[in-house]
């Protein structure tokens, strides 16, 4: 005599559990092969199972109601005689006995899912050799991210022994670089792990570029793009198209413009100015036209599609102007024909126009000089580039008081640099020197040169 | 916040009725889905519920089943077909590629395809040739198609609803050797919106994606890891096309290393994409190349050997080492 489990079959589709719906049998009763046992539903169907057993019924494993889950017992019989080779029997008992196919679990459709209950553990020995050691890297602390570096440049700091997260990347956006690691391997301080950098955070307040405000350098975006276009475009293609087409070159010399300066001090508030102010950049403009009728070929430009050059003797005088769009570059016309007030008058108009941005496309073309007047920034010269289609450009820098030898002794004069820039196409370098001394010659003695007319 | 314990099969069915009780426009077709209930009982019970004309049982042609969804597509409604099986999909191909995918661009947007494509996917029950596919691939490389893969009770009872939901065609693949694994439903809300990832456990030393059936594989392999002293960060990518590359690289940027698990083989898989896309974004930070676990480049192996065809708990290990040592 032996006890022989029943197990709940799946009843041929594949199930993981069913419902007992009757027990046909009580615990006593005496079966034979094929009686029916139980009732289950599963979800597919009710099914009656029958008795793989003749024998007599010791355990029922539920009861009605319960949900019993397939390969679990369900009947426990005593059996006499010979027992079936198996204690357990189920009726769809696998017919292969691979490990695999030993766990698995009975489902719907297919000979079922395996078991992945539990934690599962390695079956297959680590690939690589034995001794290697993955060092468990979760109880180091961990960085936000990874350090950012490329494949060659890991390579070559594993290669040398450093570990790459203590480097303090210097490349774009943190990236640690070949030199860093060149840098660590030679000692230099930059790469220390310790090391704690400061970081500034630099001005709040906007400033001007191309005629908008850009933000703070800290507070604003890393990278910000603008399209080229109005004032800025104006200004690039202007200043391409000459770089790139007229020979550049250019002269500079120190002036006293101490007698400008006093000029213009015992000029303020006479009547005869009325509301208009004078400025040294008023007799800038008078020297520089005046050096234009006493040397007219300054006043030209270089016609290369009719194989010409072309003398004007009528200045159109070109005032570079910083305004809130950007630079433009209006002409006060026929300034040549301008005494000192009406030439004062003429740019205090042209600076406000420009300022509140009315100025006239009318008044922006037909330069054939120009000035553009650098001291305003504190600078003391600056090489300009040449409107397209004129003969120079003649740029100021600041009015300011330096030592300046007068009679082989150093006294203190207000002294500023002139600097002009010209087409070398038309005009050489003797016809520029000869101008710019013209133009510091009337700095230095305007009344004379006023005189003189 | 009402939840409720059930099997994944159960929670498809569960969404598969919700979806039909708030919208008359839902129908359902495929092979044996009425009076059988599917051949994993996905639809069981809906025909008696929902009648004949809603629950619809079809004859053995993928092809009608999915054409016939595309007109009733154009006029409204909004039907749930069910690809009895993975290699059953292909004569419906043409119909998926050619028309689904394509009708809104066609129809410059006058025609919507709110239609959703079910198919149990990937292998792992023990089944006859055609029944273990992983076809993902051929529909994420479609442009017009968007794939999604459910993981968990709650994703598949909340993902099949928003897939209904969507305007665009989606095809929806059900993990089946998980159809019967239990978990806890929320009712009340969705989890993620649908084309969302999900970071099922965090983790510091290597990003392991999967989808579908392999999210569990990678969380077991995290179990096993984790007693080996190692950190595993498991993502389930849910949707598959579009891909959620932003949960993903901020994994990865953490990370460095990356490991995919899909059932499918790995020649221009899913899995590709990703390693390809993440290299891509974070190649400054990666410690080693991405590595996929994949099913081999062979057709779906007899049962008796196919867990060594689907990526094991033992080969996720082992390319977790094979990405752990590259700078250790």
């Amino acid at each position: 005599m032996s006890e022989q489990v029943f197990l709940l079959p799946d009843v041929g589709e594949g199930l993981v559990e069913a419902e007992i719906v009757a027990w046909k049998v009580n615990v006593g009763d005496v079966v034979t092969l094929n009686q029916p046992l139980v009732d289950i539903e599963t979800a597919k169907a009710t099914v009656e199972l029958p008795s793989p057993y003749a024998g007599t019924v010791v355990t029922l494993h539920g009861n009605v109601g319960d949900v019993m889950e397939v390969h679990k017992p369900l009947i426990t019989f005593e059996v006499g005689g010979v027992a079936s080779s198996a204690t357990t029997v189920a009726a769809d008992a696998p017919p292969i006995s691979t490990p695999s196919v030993e766990k698995r679990e009975a489902v719907l459709v297919g000979y079922g899912v395996t078991n992945e209950e539990g934690v599962a553990t390695r079956t297959r020995r680590r690939q690589g050799t034995s001794a290697r050691v993955i060092p468990p890297t979760s109880s180091a602390p961990v960085a936000a991210t990874a350090p950012r570096s490329t494949p060659p440049v890991r390579l070559y700091a594993k290669q040398h022994g450093l570990d790459i997260a203590t480097l303090t990347g210097t490349g774009r956006d943190g990236l640690v670089t070949r030199h860093d690691v060149d840098q660590a391997l030679s000692g230099a301080p930059a790469t220390s792990p310790v090391r704690v950098v400061a970081v500034p955070t630099g001005p709040t307040s906007t400033s001007r570029f191309v005629g908008r405000d850009l933000e703070p350098w800290a507070t604003g975006p890393k990278e910000e793009r603008f399209a080229v276009k109005g004032v800025l475009r104006s200004m690039a293609d202007a200043m391409t198209q000459s770089a790139f087409s007229a020979p550049h070159a250019a002269v500079w010399m120190r002036v006293d413009v101490t007698r400008t300066m006093e000029l213009l001090t015992s000029l303020k508030g006479r009547p005869a100015l009325g509301a208009t102010k004078l400025s040294p950049l008023t007799i800038v403009a008078l020297a520089f036209c005046d050096a234009a009728r006493h040397y007219p070929g300054i006043n030209s430009s270089f016609d290369a599609a009719n194989g010409e050059v072309v003398v004007r003797r009528r200045v159109n005088l070109g005032i570079a102007a910083d305004t809130p769009r950007g630079l433009i570059v209006p002409n006060i016309k026929d300034a040549d024909q301008l005494d000192l007030v009406a030439m004062a008058q003429a740019q205090a108009v042209l600076v406000e126009k420009a300022r509140a941005g009315t100025t006239t496309p009318n008044e922006m073309i037909g330069t054939t000089l120009t000035i553009t007047n650098v001291g305003p920034f504190g600078v003391d010269a600056a090489m300009p580039i040449l409107p397209p289609g004129t003969g120079a450009i003649l740029a100021v820098g600041r009015f300011a008081k330096a030592p300046w030898v007068v009679d082989d002794e150093v006294v203190v004069r207000y002294v500023t640099e002139l600097a002009m820039s010209f087409d070398h196409r038309q005009v050489d370098g003797a016809l520029a020197s000869r101008v710019l001394a013209h133009v510091a010659r009337f700095l230095e003695d305007p009344a004379a040169a006023l005189l003189v007319g | 916040m009402a939840t409720q314990t059930m099997t994944m099969a159960k929670a498809l069915n569960e969404g598969l009725r919700a979806a039909m009780e708030k919208n008359k426009k839902v129908l359902i077709m495929g092979e044996d889905v009425g009076k059988l209930g599917g051949v994993f009982r996905i639809t069981d019970g809906l025909q008696k519920d929902f009648g004949e004309d809603r629950v619809i049982d079809a004859p053995l042609a993928e092809s009608a089943i999915v054409g016939t969804a595309v007109g009733l597509a154009i006029r409204g409604y909004r039907t749930v077909c069910e690809i009895q099986f993975d290699g059953f999909v292909y004569p419906a191909f043409d119909q998926i590629v050619s028309q689904v995918a394509k009708l809104r661009k066609r129809s410059d947007g006058v025609y919507t395809m709110g239609l959703v494509i079910r198919i149990p996917f990937q292998g792992g029950i023990g089944a006859i040739e055609h029944h273990s596919e992983s076809p993902e691939a051929y529909f994420a490389h479609t442009a017009g198609l968007r794939v999604v893969s459910c993981s968990t009770p709650n994703d598949a009872y909340w993902m099949i609803q928003q897939s209904i939901e969507h305007d665009d065609p989606i095809i929806f693949c059900e993990p089946k050797s998980r159809y019967w694994e239990k978990g806890e439903v929320n009712l009340d809300q969705p989890p993620n919106g649908l084309f969302d990832a999900v970071v099922r456990r965090e983790g510091t030393d290597v990003t392991v994606v999967g989808y579908g059936s392999t999210v569990k594989t990678a969380l077991r392999a995290a179990d096993t890891a984790a007693q080996e002293g190692l950190s595993l960060e498991v993502i389930d990518a849910r949707s598959l096309a579009p891909l959620d590359l932003e949960t993903m690289a901020a994994s990865l940027t953490k990370t460095g290393r990356l490991v995919v698990v899909q059932e499918a083989p790995h020649t221009a898989s899913v899995g590709s994409e990703i390693v390809a896309a993440l290299s891509e974004r974070c190649f400054y930070s990666l410690r080693a190349p991405g590595v996929r676990v994949s099913g081999y480049h062979v057709p779906y192996p007899p049962t008796r050997i196919e867990e060594d065809y689907r990526p094991s708990v033992d080969r996720v290990l082992d390319a977790v080492d094979r990405v752990m040592g590259f700078d250790s």
